[in-house]
Protein backbone atom coordinates (compact mmCIF):
# COMPACT_ATOMS: atom_id res chain seq x y z
CA UNK A 1 0.00 0.00 0.00
CA UNK A 2 1.64 3.43 -1.01
CA UNK A 3 1.34 6.60 0.85
CA UNK A 4 -0.30 9.67 0.00
CA UNK A 5 -0.25 13.26 1.79
CA UNK A 6 -2.44 14.10 4.27
CA UNK A 7 -3.00 17.79 5.41
CA UNK A 8 -5.83 19.51 7.44
CA UNK A 9 -5.50 23.35 8.83
CA UNK A 10 -8.26 24.89 10.92
CA UNK A 11 -8.82 29.19 10.84
CA UNK A 12 -9.92 30.89 14.03
CA UNK A 13 -11.50 34.51 13.41
CA UNK A 14 -10.48 37.17 15.69
CA UNK A 15 -13.04 37.49 18.72
CA UNK A 16 -16.22 39.32 17.79
CA UNK A 17 -15.56 38.99 13.70
CA UNK A 18 -17.81 36.24 11.84
CA UNK A 19 -15.18 35.63 8.96
CA UNK A 20 -11.30 35.18 9.46
CA UNK A 21 -8.93 37.35 7.43
CA UNK A 22 -6.62 33.80 6.96
CA UNK A 23 -6.86 32.02 3.90
CA UNK A 24 -6.01 28.66 2.64
CA UNK A 25 -6.20 27.22 -0.60
CA UNK A 26 -4.76 23.78 -1.50
CA UNK A 27 -4.72 22.00 -4.48
CA UNK A 28 -3.84 18.49 -5.42
CA UNK A 29 -2.52 17.18 -9.02
CA UNK A 30 -1.70 14.16 -9.84
CA UNK A 31 2.09 13.51 -7.34
CA UNK A 32 1.77 17.06 -5.76
CA UNK A 33 -0.07 18.89 -3.07
CA UNK A 34 0.19 22.91 -3.08
CA UNK A 35 -0.23 24.84 0.25
CA UNK A 36 -0.76 28.50 -0.40
CA UNK A 37 -1.41 30.00 3.00
CA UNK A 38 -2.26 33.83 2.94
CA UNK A 39 -3.07 36.31 6.22
CA UNK A 40 -4.34 39.74 4.92
CA UNK A 41 -3.85 42.48 6.73
CA UNK A 42 -6.14 43.70 10.11
CA UNK A 43 -9.14 41.42 10.40
CA UNK A 44 -13.10 40.71 9.29
CA UNK A 45 -14.18 41.30 5.96
CA UNK A 46 -11.52 43.42 4.40
CA UNK A 47 -8.74 41.08 5.75
CA UNK A 48 -10.60 37.75 4.62
CA UNK A 49 -10.89 39.84 0.85
CA UNK A 50 -7.26 40.22 0.87
CA UNK A 51 -5.97 36.90 1.75
CA UNK A 52 -8.48 35.32 -0.70
CA UNK A 53 -7.55 37.40 -3.19
CA UNK A 54 -4.21 36.95 -2.72
CA UNK A 55 -4.25 32.92 -2.62
CA UNK A 56 -6.34 33.01 -5.38
CA UNK A 57 -4.17 34.50 -7.51
CA UNK A 58 -1.20 32.49 -6.38
CA UNK A 59 -3.48 29.00 -6.78
CA UNK A 60 -4.63 30.23 -10.28
CA UNK A 61 -0.92 30.63 -11.72
CA UNK A 62 0.26 27.18 -9.58
CA UNK A 63 -2.20 25.57 -11.31
CA UNK A 64 -1.07 26.95 -14.89
CA UNK A 65 2.18 25.11 -13.94
CA UNK A 66 4.58 28.53 -14.30
CA UNK A 67 8.07 28.00 -12.11
CA UNK A 68 7.16 28.93 -8.31
CA UNK A 69 9.25 31.91 -8.22
CA UNK A 70 7.67 33.66 -11.11
CA UNK A 71 4.25 33.10 -9.48
CA UNK A 72 5.90 35.20 -6.33
CA UNK A 73 7.30 37.58 -8.50
CA UNK A 74 3.80 38.33 -10.09
CA UNK A 75 1.84 38.07 -6.84
CA UNK A 76 3.94 40.58 -5.14
CA UNK A 77 3.65 43.28 -8.20
CA UNK A 78 0.13 42.70 -8.11
CA UNK A 79 -0.23 42.74 -4.77
CA UNK A 80 -2.13 46.18 -3.43
CA UNK A 81 0.47 48.56 -0.60
CA UNK A 82 -1.40 50.21 1.88
CA UNK A 83 -1.04 53.70 1.25
CA UNK A 84 -0.33 55.25 5.01
CA UNK A 85 1.88 52.11 6.32
CA UNK A 86 3.21 51.44 2.98
CA UNK A 87 2.89 47.17 3.37
CA UNK A 88 1.37 44.79 1.32
CA UNK A 89 -2.02 44.14 2.40
CA UNK A 90 -1.39 40.20 2.74
CA UNK A 91 1.45 37.45 3.62
CA UNK A 92 1.90 34.68 1.53
CA UNK A 93 3.35 31.27 2.29
CA UNK A 94 3.56 28.54 -0.73
CA UNK A 95 4.59 25.00 -0.09
CA UNK A 96 4.71 22.40 -2.78
CA UNK A 97 5.24 18.87 -1.67
CA UNK A 98 5.86 15.99 -4.26
CA UNK A 99 4.92 12.71 -3.86
CA UNK A 100 9.11 11.84 -3.70
CA UNK A 101 8.84 14.02 -0.79
CA UNK A 102 10.50 16.90 -2.43
CA UNK A 103 9.47 20.00 -0.60
CA UNK A 104 9.86 23.75 -2.25
CA UNK A 105 8.76 26.35 0.55
CA UNK A 106 8.25 30.23 -0.01
CA UNK A 107 8.05 32.85 2.47
CA UNK A 108 7.23 36.16 2.77
CA UNK A 109 6.26 38.19 5.58
CA UNK A 110 5.18 35.26 7.41
CA UNK A 111 5.95 32.91 10.29
CA UNK A 112 8.85 30.38 9.66
CA UNK A 113 7.64 26.57 8.94
CA UNK A 114 8.25 24.30 11.73
CA UNK A 115 9.39 21.25 10.59
CA UNK A 116 8.69 18.17 13.15
CA UNK A 117 11.72 15.23 12.51
CA UNK A 118 12.99 12.57 14.63
CA UNK A 119 10.88 13.84 17.99
CA UNK A 120 12.29 17.68 17.58
CA UNK A 121 10.66 20.59 15.91
CA UNK A 122 13.22 22.42 13.84
CA UNK A 123 13.33 25.86 11.69
CA UNK A 124 14.70 24.95 8.19
CA UNK A 125 17.25 27.64 6.93
CA UNK A 126 16.30 29.52 4.44
CA UNK A 127 17.70 31.92 1.48
CA UNK A 128 16.77 35.69 0.94
CA UNK A 129 16.03 37.17 -1.51
CA UNK A 130 14.99 40.93 -2.16
CA UNK A 131 12.07 41.14 -4.76
CA UNK A 132 9.75 44.06 -5.10
CA UNK A 133 10.80 45.94 -2.31
CA UNK A 134 9.92 42.31 -0.09
CA UNK A 135 12.14 39.71 1.41
CA UNK A 136 11.38 36.66 -0.26
CA UNK A 137 12.35 33.35 1.91
CA UNK A 138 13.09 30.26 -0.07
CA UNK A 139 14.27 26.48 0.87
CA UNK A 140 14.15 23.25 -0.57
CA UNK A 141 14.27 19.81 1.40
CA UNK A 142 13.55 16.18 1.36
CA UNK A 143 10.23 15.56 3.45
CA UNK A 144 10.92 12.19 5.29
CA UNK A 145 8.02 8.98 5.39
CA UNK A 146 7.34 10.22 9.33
CA UNK A 147 8.63 14.34 8.89
CA UNK A 148 5.89 16.49 10.02
CA UNK A 149 5.40 20.14 8.67
CA UNK A 150 3.64 23.09 10.51
CA UNK A 151 2.34 26.30 8.85
CA UNK A 152 0.87 29.20 10.71
CA UNK A 153 -0.21 32.77 10.61
CA UNK A 154 1.04 35.41 12.74
CA UNK A 155 -1.74 35.54 14.94
CA UNK A 156 -0.32 31.76 16.68
CA UNK A 157 3.21 33.46 17.49
CA UNK A 158 1.09 35.95 18.96
CA UNK A 159 -1.10 33.66 21.12
CA UNK A 160 -1.80 35.23 24.55
CA UNK A 161 -1.18 38.95 23.87
CA UNK A 162 -3.61 41.02 25.79
CA UNK A 163 -4.25 38.08 27.26
CA UNK A 164 -1.88 35.62 29.69
CA UNK A 165 1.32 36.89 27.64
CA UNK A 166 3.10 40.39 27.55
CA UNK A 167 5.06 39.38 24.12
CA UNK A 168 3.26 36.58 22.67
CA UNK A 169 3.59 32.50 22.67
CA UNK A 170 6.60 33.22 20.17
CA UNK A 171 7.80 30.78 17.28
CA UNK A 172 9.95 28.56 20.23
CA UNK A 173 6.86 28.85 22.17
CA UNK A 174 4.63 27.58 19.86
CA UNK A 175 7.38 24.97 19.01
CA UNK A 176 7.30 23.59 22.51
CA UNK A 177 4.01 23.07 22.71
CA UNK A 178 4.06 21.43 19.41
CA UNK A 179 6.92 18.91 20.58
CA UNK A 180 4.34 18.09 23.11
CA UNK A 181 1.57 17.74 20.88
CA UNK A 182 3.02 15.23 18.66
CA UNK A 183 4.38 12.83 21.42
CA UNK A 184 0.56 12.55 22.66
CA UNK A 185 -0.63 12.32 19.44
CA UNK A 186 -0.48 10.45 16.09
CA UNK A 187 -3.36 11.63 14.07
CA UNK A 188 -3.28 14.96 11.99
CA UNK A 189 -6.50 15.57 12.33
CA UNK A 190 -6.11 15.39 16.40
CA UNK A 191 -2.95 17.46 16.25
CA UNK A 192 -4.22 20.25 14.36
CA UNK A 193 -7.50 20.25 16.99
CA UNK A 194 -5.44 20.44 20.20
CA UNK A 195 -2.99 22.91 18.82
CA UNK A 196 -5.61 25.38 17.62
CA UNK A 197 -7.45 24.44 21.86
CA UNK A 198 -3.54 25.19 22.73
CA UNK A 199 -4.15 29.13 21.03
CA UNK A 200 -7.18 29.86 21.95
CA UNK A 201 -6.64 29.24 25.71
CA UNK A 202 -3.61 31.43 25.80
CA UNK A 203 -5.94 33.94 24.13
CA UNK A 204 -8.36 33.01 27.18
CA UNK A 205 -11.24 31.97 24.45
CA UNK A 206 -11.30 35.48 22.87
CA UNK A 207 -8.27 35.42 19.95
CA UNK A 208 -6.85 39.20 19.36
CA UNK A 209 -6.24 38.22 16.11
CA UNK A 210 -7.00 35.65 13.17
CA UNK A 211 -4.73 32.74 13.33
CA UNK A 212 -3.91 29.66 11.65
CA UNK A 213 -2.35 26.37 11.80
CA UNK A 214 -1.82 23.74 9.01
CA UNK A 215 -0.10 20.63 9.07
CA UNK A 216 0.62 18.07 6.51
CA UNK A 217 2.91 14.79 6.19
CA UNK A 218 2.60 11.25 4.56
CA UNK A 219 0.27 8.51 6.05
CA UNK A 220 -0.61 5.11 4.29
CA UNK A 221 -3.70 4.73 1.74
CA UNK A 222 -6.57 4.10 2.94
CA UNK A 223 -9.43 2.28 1.31
CA UNK A 224 -13.22 1.57 1.82
CA UNK A 225 -15.87 -0.25 0.05
CA UNK A 226 -19.89 0.80 0.28
CA UNK A 227 -22.81 -0.92 -0.46
CA UNK A 228 -26.03 0.36 -0.89
CA UNK A 229 -29.55 0.12 -2.87
CA UNK A 230 -30.55 -4.03 -3.17
CA UNK A 231 -29.89 -5.14 -7.03
CA UNK A 232 -32.18 -4.84 -9.54
CA UNK A 233 -32.32 -8.81 -9.94
CA UNK A 234 -32.69 -9.95 -6.93
CA UNK A 235 -30.70 -13.46 -7.47
CA UNK A 236 -27.67 -11.30 -7.14
CA UNK A 237 -28.22 -10.46 -3.73
CA UNK A 238 -25.72 -13.00 -2.84
CA UNK A 239 -23.03 -11.89 -5.26
CA UNK A 240 -23.54 -7.98 -3.88
CA UNK A 241 -22.80 -9.05 -0.45
CA UNK A 242 -19.62 -11.07 -1.35
CA UNK A 243 -18.67 -8.24 -3.79
CA UNK A 244 -18.74 -6.15 -0.65
CA UNK A 245 -16.89 -8.74 1.76
CA UNK A 246 -13.97 -8.92 -0.63
CA UNK A 247 -13.58 -5.44 -1.52
CA UNK A 248 -10.87 -3.41 0.17
CA UNK A 249 -10.61 -1.65 3.37
CA UNK A 250 -12.93 -0.69 5.74
CA UNK A 251 -16.77 -1.86 4.85
CA UNK A 252 -20.18 0.69 4.94
CA UNK A 253 -23.86 -0.13 4.33
CA UNK A 254 -26.20 2.15 3.53
CA UNK A 255 -30.22 1.44 3.25
CA UNK A 256 -32.26 -0.21 5.42
CA UNK A 257 -33.25 -2.94 3.07
CA UNK A 258 -29.73 -3.56 2.23
CA UNK A 259 -28.65 -3.92 5.60
CA UNK A 260 -31.09 -6.76 6.13
CA UNK A 261 -29.83 -8.60 2.76
CA UNK A 262 -26.39 -8.12 4.33
CA UNK A 263 -27.71 -9.28 7.07
CA UNK A 264 -29.67 -12.32 5.90
CA UNK A 265 -26.89 -13.43 3.55
CA UNK A 266 -24.42 -13.08 7.15
CA UNK A 267 -26.77 -14.53 9.57
CA UNK A 268 -26.08 -12.07 11.42
CA UNK A 269 -28.96 -9.70 12.94
CA UNK A 270 -29.47 -5.71 12.19
CA UNK A 271 -29.24 -4.33 15.45
CA UNK A 272 -31.20 -0.92 15.20
CA UNK A 273 -30.55 1.80 17.68
CA UNK A 274 -32.77 5.20 18.35
CA UNK A 275 -29.94 7.83 19.14
CA UNK A 276 -30.60 10.36 16.65
CA UNK A 277 -28.36 13.35 16.78
CA UNK A 278 -29.55 15.22 13.57
CA UNK A 279 -33.31 15.20 13.65
CA UNK A 280 -32.84 14.92 9.70
CA UNK A 281 -30.64 11.41 9.66
CA UNK A 282 -32.14 8.34 11.00
CA UNK A 283 -30.50 6.82 13.92
CA UNK A 284 -27.24 4.51 12.58
CA UNK A 285 -27.65 0.28 12.84
CA UNK A 286 -25.18 -2.33 13.69
CA UNK A 287 -23.96 -5.13 12.02
CA UNK A 288 -21.38 -7.46 13.03
CA UNK A 289 -18.40 -7.31 10.97
CA UNK A 290 -19.89 -3.52 9.43
CA UNK A 291 -17.92 -0.55 10.18
CA UNK A 292 -21.07 1.55 10.04
CA UNK A 293 -24.64 0.74 8.85
CA UNK A 294 -26.76 3.26 8.56
CA UNK A 295 -30.59 4.06 6.61
CA UNK A 296 -30.42 4.90 3.22
CA UNK A 297 -31.57 7.86 1.27
CA UNK A 298 -31.99 10.38 3.72
CA UNK A 299 -28.09 9.47 5.18
CA UNK A 300 -26.73 9.73 1.81
CA UNK A 301 -28.70 13.04 0.83
CA UNK A 302 -27.18 15.12 3.91
CA UNK A 303 -23.97 13.63 3.16
CA UNK A 304 -23.85 14.70 -0.49
CA UNK A 305 -24.75 17.88 0.76
CA UNK A 306 -21.76 17.89 3.53
CA UNK A 307 -19.18 16.83 0.98
CA UNK A 308 -20.33 19.78 -1.50
CA UNK A 309 -19.60 21.99 1.27
CA UNK A 310 -15.86 20.29 2.11
CA UNK A 311 -12.71 22.36 1.15
CA UNK A 312 -10.00 20.56 0.97
CA UNK A 313 -7.71 20.26 4.32
CA UNK A 314 -10.64 20.83 6.46
CA UNK A 315 -11.23 19.17 9.66
CA UNK A 316 -13.98 16.57 9.48
CA UNK A 317 -17.23 17.06 10.77
CA UNK A 318 -17.31 16.16 14.15
CA UNK A 319 -21.42 14.80 14.21
CA UNK A 320 -22.29 11.35 15.93
CA UNK A 321 -25.21 11.35 13.18
CA UNK A 322 -25.09 8.27 10.28
CA UNK A 323 -24.48 11.00 7.42
CA UNK A 324 -21.29 12.54 9.54
CA UNK A 325 -20.32 9.52 10.27
CA UNK A 326 -20.74 8.44 6.76
CA UNK A 327 -18.51 11.64 5.61
CA UNK A 328 -15.96 10.98 7.78
CA UNK A 329 -15.40 7.61 6.80
CA UNK A 330 -15.23 8.82 3.02
CA UNK A 331 -13.25 11.71 3.47
CA UNK A 332 -10.24 9.61 5.15
CA UNK A 333 -10.78 7.23 2.56
CA UNK A 334 -8.28 7.60 -0.62
CA UNK A 335 -9.90 4.66 -2.52
CA UNK A 336 -13.15 4.37 -2.58
CA UNK A 337 -15.15 1.09 -4.06
CA UNK A 338 -19.08 2.14 -4.47
CA UNK A 339 -21.60 -1.06 -5.03
CA UNK A 340 -24.66 0.45 -5.93
CA UNK A 341 -27.88 -1.32 -6.27
CA UNK A 342 -30.44 0.17 -8.77
CA UNK A 343 -33.51 -1.81 -7.25
CA UNK A 344 -36.42 0.41 -7.50
CA UNK A 345 -37.91 0.31 -3.44
CA UNK A 346 -41.76 0.61 -3.71
CA UNK A 347 -41.84 1.78 -0.26
CA UNK A 348 -40.48 5.70 -1.74
CA UNK A 349 -43.09 5.13 -4.59
CA UNK A 350 -45.74 6.33 -2.03
CA UNK A 351 -44.23 9.09 -0.93
CA UNK A 352 -43.97 11.20 -3.94
CA UNK A 353 -40.38 12.15 -3.09
CA UNK A 354 -38.60 15.59 -5.16
CA UNK A 355 -36.53 13.92 -7.80
CA UNK A 356 -33.21 14.33 -6.85
CA UNK A 357 -33.58 13.04 -3.76
CA UNK A 358 -35.68 10.08 -4.74
CA UNK A 359 -33.30 8.22 -6.87
CA UNK A 360 -29.88 6.44 -5.43
CA UNK A 361 -28.49 6.58 -8.51
CA UNK A 362 -28.15 10.48 -8.78
CA UNK A 363 -27.20 10.98 -5.20
CA UNK A 364 -24.27 8.47 -5.07
CA UNK A 365 -23.29 10.01 -8.34
CA UNK A 366 -23.02 13.25 -6.62
CA UNK A 367 -21.42 11.66 -3.69
CA UNK A 368 -18.41 10.25 -6.43
CA UNK A 369 -18.67 13.50 -8.10
CA UNK A 370 -17.74 15.46 -4.92
CA UNK A 371 -15.27 12.61 -3.75
CA UNK A 372 -13.31 12.91 -7.09
CA UNK A 373 -13.11 16.38 -6.54
CA UNK A 374 -11.54 15.92 -3.19
CA UNK A 375 -8.76 14.33 -5.07
CA UNK A 376 -10.18 10.53 -4.00
CA UNK A 377 -10.14 7.51 -6.61
CA UNK A 378 -13.61 6.18 -7.08
CA UNK A 379 -14.72 3.20 -8.62
CA UNK A 380 -18.74 2.44 -9.26
CA UNK A 381 -20.07 -1.01 -9.81
CA UNK A 382 -23.36 -0.66 -10.42
CA UNK A 383 -26.02 -3.82 -10.09
CA UNK B 1 -47.61 -6.93 34.79
CA UNK B 2 -46.12 -8.14 31.38
CA UNK B 3 -43.83 -5.63 30.00
CA UNK B 4 -45.33 -3.88 26.88
CA UNK B 5 -43.02 -4.13 23.60
CA UNK B 6 -43.32 -0.94 21.37
CA UNK B 7 -41.31 -1.19 17.96
CA UNK B 8 -41.24 1.78 15.85
CA UNK B 9 -40.36 1.68 12.43
CA UNK B 10 -37.44 3.98 11.43
CA UNK B 11 -36.91 3.24 7.45
CA UNK B 12 -36.87 6.17 5.68
CA UNK B 13 -40.42 6.49 4.75
CA UNK B 14 -41.54 6.24 8.07
CA UNK B 15 -38.75 8.50 9.37
CA UNK B 16 -39.45 11.12 6.51
CA UNK B 17 -43.55 10.50 8.00
CA UNK B 18 -42.70 11.17 11.84
CA UNK B 19 -41.35 8.45 13.19
CA UNK B 20 -38.79 10.68 15.01
CA UNK B 21 -41.81 12.42 17.05
CA UNK B 22 -43.09 9.13 18.19
CA UNK B 23 -40.01 7.66 19.44
CA UNK B 24 -40.04 11.19 21.68
CA UNK B 25 -42.96 10.92 22.59
CA UNK B 26 -42.37 6.86 24.06
CA UNK B 27 -39.35 8.36 25.60
CA UNK B 28 -41.07 10.57 27.36
CA UNK B 29 -43.84 7.31 28.95
CA UNK B 30 -41.72 5.13 29.14
CA UNK B 31 -39.55 8.09 31.93
CA UNK B 32 -43.50 8.44 33.07
CA UNK B 33 -44.07 4.61 33.30
CA UNK B 34 -41.14 3.15 34.37
CA UNK B 35 -40.33 -0.63 33.72
CA UNK B 36 -43.80 -0.61 31.88
CA UNK B 37 -42.66 -0.71 28.58
CA UNK B 38 -39.70 -1.79 26.00
CA UNK B 39 -39.15 0.44 23.33
CA UNK B 40 -37.39 -0.52 20.37
CA UNK B 41 -36.61 0.55 16.58
CA UNK B 42 -36.83 -1.33 13.56
CA UNK B 43 -35.93 -1.14 9.76
CA UNK B 44 -39.25 -2.14 8.14
CA UNK B 45 -42.53 -3.55 9.40
CA UNK B 46 -44.92 -5.61 7.26
CA UNK B 47 -43.96 -3.57 4.76
CA UNK B 48 -46.54 -1.33 5.30
CA UNK B 49 -44.84 2.10 3.82
CA UNK B 50 -47.82 3.50 2.35
CA UNK B 51 -49.48 3.54 5.57
CA UNK B 52 -46.46 5.40 7.28
CA UNK B 53 -45.96 5.85 9.89
CA UNK B 54 -46.05 2.29 11.54
CA UNK B 55 -45.60 1.01 14.67
CA UNK B 56 -45.88 -2.87 16.20
CA UNK B 57 -47.63 -2.80 20.22
CA UNK B 58 -47.31 -6.14 21.48
CA UNK B 59 -47.00 -7.76 17.80
CA UNK B 60 -50.12 -5.82 16.82
CA UNK B 61 -49.20 -3.42 13.81
CA UNK B 62 -50.74 0.34 13.82
CA UNK B 63 -50.70 2.33 10.76
CA UNK B 64 -50.65 6.01 10.03
CA UNK B 65 -49.90 6.78 13.66
CA UNK B 66 -49.14 10.06 15.44
CA UNK B 67 -47.36 10.90 18.97
CA UNK B 68 -50.70 11.08 20.41
CA UNK B 69 -52.56 7.89 18.85
CA UNK B 70 -49.48 6.32 19.66
CA UNK B 71 -49.40 7.40 23.67
CA UNK B 72 -52.65 6.24 23.94
CA UNK B 73 -52.77 2.55 22.74
CA UNK B 74 -49.86 2.25 24.81
CA UNK B 75 -51.17 4.32 27.86
CA UNK B 76 -54.44 1.94 27.53
CA UNK B 77 -51.88 -1.60 27.62
CA UNK B 78 -50.34 0.06 30.99
CA UNK B 79 -54.15 0.17 32.15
Amino acid sequence: MGLVIDEFYQSVAKHGQEVCGDNVEIIKNDNETIVVLSDGLGSGIKANILSTLTSKIAVGLIDKKLPLIEIIETVLATLPICEVREIAYSTLAVLRLKQDGTTQIIEIDTPSIFLARDGQIKKIEMKKREMWGKTVCEAEIKLDQDDRLFMVSDGVIHAGIGALLDFGLGWHGFARHLKDVLERYCDLENIIEKLVDICLAYYLMEPGDDFTVLGLGFRKERELTMLSGPPQDSKKDEEVVFELLEGPGRKVVSGGTTASIVARELNQKVESTFDYYDKEVPPIMKINGMDLVTEGLLTLNKTADYLDNHKQGQLYPKGKDGAAQMVRMLLSSDYIKMIVGRAMNESHQSLNLPLELGIRTQVMNRIAKSLKKLNKEVEIVWY
Amino acid sequence: MDIIKVEICIGTPCYLMGARELIEEMRKVETEHIDKIKLKTAHCIDDCCDKAPVAKVDNQIYEDLTPDKLREIVLKKIK
